[in-house]
């Protein structure tokens, strides 16, 4: 961001202009293909304790689906780059890290197809056909979550319960047969949530998708991304901090009452924002552009979870504000170079 | 004789008002849920076509050239209302399917863009061949659409069910999934046409 | 009338039933105008200013005329006429009082006379907002914010796509779906993204 302060002192304006033109140029800015194997793969390997814990939770089944997301992704890019002619670049880690990413937003349950037809959108139409890595304009694995919720809301809607959950009121019979809701949907049905406390809620141990339950692991992973400066705070603490603030304010019957807390912790709102709002290609560059983007996100998640259809939005909020991203780029970049 | 027939197979393929000429596509995509909609607005389509283009061929050479969009307008808004009364009295289930797409012919840039491209400026005969080529392009663009989406969305063609087992892709149903396909449609046409030449 | 009844239009017309990416009214300019921001935004205020004035102008005329002559199977007409009217009348006055503003939006004005997102709010707002030949409550209001808000819906969803497909230019997109088809399957990801206000009850 060094050009940004540059071009604050009037004096410097045509320098300022040379740097703004050798610099700024839009997200497809990952032009040495080495680092963005690198970040790609480093991204998915400190994704790696959520899957062990998805694991741990909801047993082989989580397994199955997180390979089956990932070998399909993989699959559908290879192929479509051998179609288009294009160079094959499977080691590049994106297409790896799209079906892990859609996998951890599938519940545990889900029938073989729904996982490769997910993935199988996610690269073609989320990726391959803005033309490949660091040109799609939406967050790939998301675009593959919506694509199937939309489709079959029965079978994206129908979570597992874990394994050895505390709150097992079925006693344990046959556990593949066994559904529960998630702590958002029972919220959203307005019952009480019985028997679960915050440690549940952040350790995993309740119903949802297979990556997105244990908040412990996550945070693992994200501090790895943080330290090794592979994201910035920005977007995901905003992001988090917005949906907390506004369920605060709105989550009850009366003003500043709601449980924050629990809004955090709940949902896939941690995976999504350290692991999918923080995408480089897909989220503002500027870091104006990134706080007006979090909080959107915020905002829209909020939104959808107290007062839309769906208990949970996170992935339709960054889909929106994804959409949003090339204009905020735009008005922030012009603002501050005064153009 | 072979001239006119040109004019009518034109519309179908080289010229269809869809996939080609991308003309009126507002009520192609909102009531292509299903393919009895889809045949539906066809035909209503190409009746107003069809008259618009008769009655605008007719007194093209009264019509003071400045002021012939209103007209034309007010001659297509004409038979938009005699379809819309037609379809309420003996159709009234495909006119509420339709909903608001029916008066909103009017403004289909189809019938608009056809009278003033065409119709204003040929005999009667031929435009008559050119409103049925066009309406049977539009109403077979239509039932393309309205069939891959019926197939995917629903499961059903024509209302029957065809495969038992099959989870019905409900996307297709939407309007997202409408959208979707006149995307992938179109990029098809336009790799076709890149292999020819 | 109530403050819910508005956020729920608001809500409806701009995101769930997006006048653009739902409804599909005004695809046409969408596709064509839609390239880049300026003129994309000159156009969706041109849009929101129109549509907003032709909901007061036909809600008066189907109260006052229309209803009480009996003649209701004439709205198509009476209304494309009216909208054509009223958009070359203030064509006309631009023209006169701020020819700046003329140049900003002159050439898109005519163009709107056959957006169907003009025609298609009129006919809507009586559609949702009549019963039986009967204004109900509060249905002037309704009317005018349901106009207010398809505006609305069709400037946000222009100005998104416009700025996409800004940024595409710098991208090496395949040339099969260069142009119209990447526009449309971008539409449908918007549209997929936007039903996540599907269901939406405050």
């Amino acid at each position: 961001m060094k050009n940004i302060e540059i071009s604050k002192n009037k004096e410097d304006k045509i320098l300022s202009d040379g740097v703004n033109k050798l610099t700024v140029s839009y997200s497809p800015h990952l032009h040495t293909n080495q680092s963005a194997a690198k970040i790609m793969w480093s991204v998915f390997l400190s994704l790696i304790p959520a899957g062990i814990a998805g694991i741990f939770i909801f047993g082989s089944k989580a397994l199955w689906i997180i390979s089956l997301g990932i070998i399909s992704a993989i699959a559908t890019e290879g192929l479509l780059q051998y179609l288009n002619k294009k160079k094959i670049t499977l080691n590049d880690g994106s297409a790896a890290l799209t079906g892990l990413l859609l996998s951890y937003n599938l519940p545990a349950n889900s029938p073989w197809w729904l996982v490769i037809i997910g993935s199988f959108v996610a690269v073609a139409i989320g990726k391959q056909i803005f033309g490949g890595l660091g040109q799609n304009i939406f967050n790939p694995a998301l675009v593959g979550r919506v694509f199937l919720m939309t489709c079959w809301p029965k079978y994206m809607t129908s979570f597992m319960k874990p394994l050895n959950a505390g709150f097992n009121v079925f006693g344990s019979v046959n556990y593949d047969a066994i559904t529960a809701a998630t702590p958002l949907m029972i919220v959203k049905e307005g019952e009480a949530l019985s028997g679960l406390s915050y440690w549940d809620l952040f350790l995993g141990r309740h119903a949802g998708c297979v990556g997105e339950v244990c908040i412990l692991a996550l945070l693992i992973g994200a501090l790895f991304l943080l330290l090794k400066k592979y994201i910035s705070w920005h977007i995901p603490i905003i992001y988090i901090a917005t949906v907390g603030v506004f369920s605060w304010i709105f989550g009850q019957k009366g003003l500043f009452s709601g449980n924050f807390l629990f809004s955090i912790l709940s949902g896939g709102l941690i995976l999504g924002a350290f692991f999918m709002a923080t995408d480089y290609v897909t989220s503002p560059l500027t870091r104006k552009g990134q706080v007006i983007f979090a909080a959107g996100c915020g905002v829209l998640t909020s939104v959808i979870r107290l007062w839309g259809g769906y208990p949970e939005g996170v992935s339709y909020a960054i889909l929106m504000m994804n959409a949003a991203t090339p204009i905020i780029d735009r008005y922030t970049k012009n603002r501050i170079f005064g153009k | 004789m072979k001239l006119e027939r040109k004019e009518f197979i034109k519309g179908i393929i080289k010229e269809n008002p869809t996939f080609v000429l991308a003309l009126g596509l507002c009520p192609t995509l909102a009531v292509s849920t299903a393919m009895s909609n889809g045949l539906g607005m066809g035909i209503a389509a190409t009746f107003v076509l069809l008259g618009s283009n008769i009655f605008i061929s007719l007194i093209k050479n009264i019509v003071p050239d400045r002021i012939r969009i209103p007209c034309y307008i007010v001659v297509i808004a004409t038979f938009v209302t005699i379809t819309e009364l037609f379809m309420k009295a003996y159709s009234p289930a495909l006119n509420r399917a339709l909903g608001i797409y029916v008066p909103l012919i009017v403004v289909n840039c189809m019938v608009l863009g056809r009278a003033e491209a065409y119709a204003s400026k040929s005999s009667v005969k031929n435009s008559i061949m050119d409103a049925l080529g066009m309406g049977l392009g539009f109403t077979l663009a239509l039932l393309l659409i309205s069939g891959i989406r019926e197939i995917l969305g629903l499961g059903t063609f024509f209302g029957y069910k065809i495969i038992k087992s099959y989870e019905p892709m409900f996307i297709f149903a939407l309007p997202s999934g409408a959208l979707l396909v006149i995307g992938l449609l179109m990029s098809l046409f336009g790799l076709l046409k890149n292999k020819k030449t | 009338m109530s403050i819910g009844q508005f956020l729920s239009i608001f809500i409806s017309a701009v995101f769930v039933y997006n006048v653009i990416l739902s409804r599909f009214l005004g695809l046409c300019s969408f596709v064509a105008i839609s390239k880049e921001t300026k003129p994309a935004l000159a156009m969706s205020l041109a849009v929101m200013f129109v549509t907003t004035m032709s909901s007061i102008i036909t809600w008066f005329i189907y109260r006052f005329l229309l209803i009480p002559f009996n003649i209701t199977y004439l709205r198509t007409i009476a209304f494309i006429l009216v909208i054509a009217s009223f958009v070359q009348l203030v064509e006309m006055i631009i023209k006169k009082i701020s020819p700046p503003l003329y140049r900003f939006f002159g050439i898109y004005l005519p163009l709107i006379t056959v957006n169907c997102a003009v025609l298609g709010v009129a006919v809507l707002n009586i559609d949702m907002f009549f019963v039986n030949g009967k204004a109900i409550e509060g249905s002037f209001y309704y009317s005018v914010f349901q106009g207010i808000c398809v505006g609305l819906g069709y400037t946000i969803a222009m100005l998104l796509m416009s700025g996409i497909r800004e940024r595409l230019d710098f991208c090496s997109v395949p040339k099969c779906v260069k142009e119209f088809p990447l526009a449309f399957i971008i539409a449908s990801i918007m549209s997929m993204s936007f039903m996540g206000f599907n269901g939406f009850k405050f």
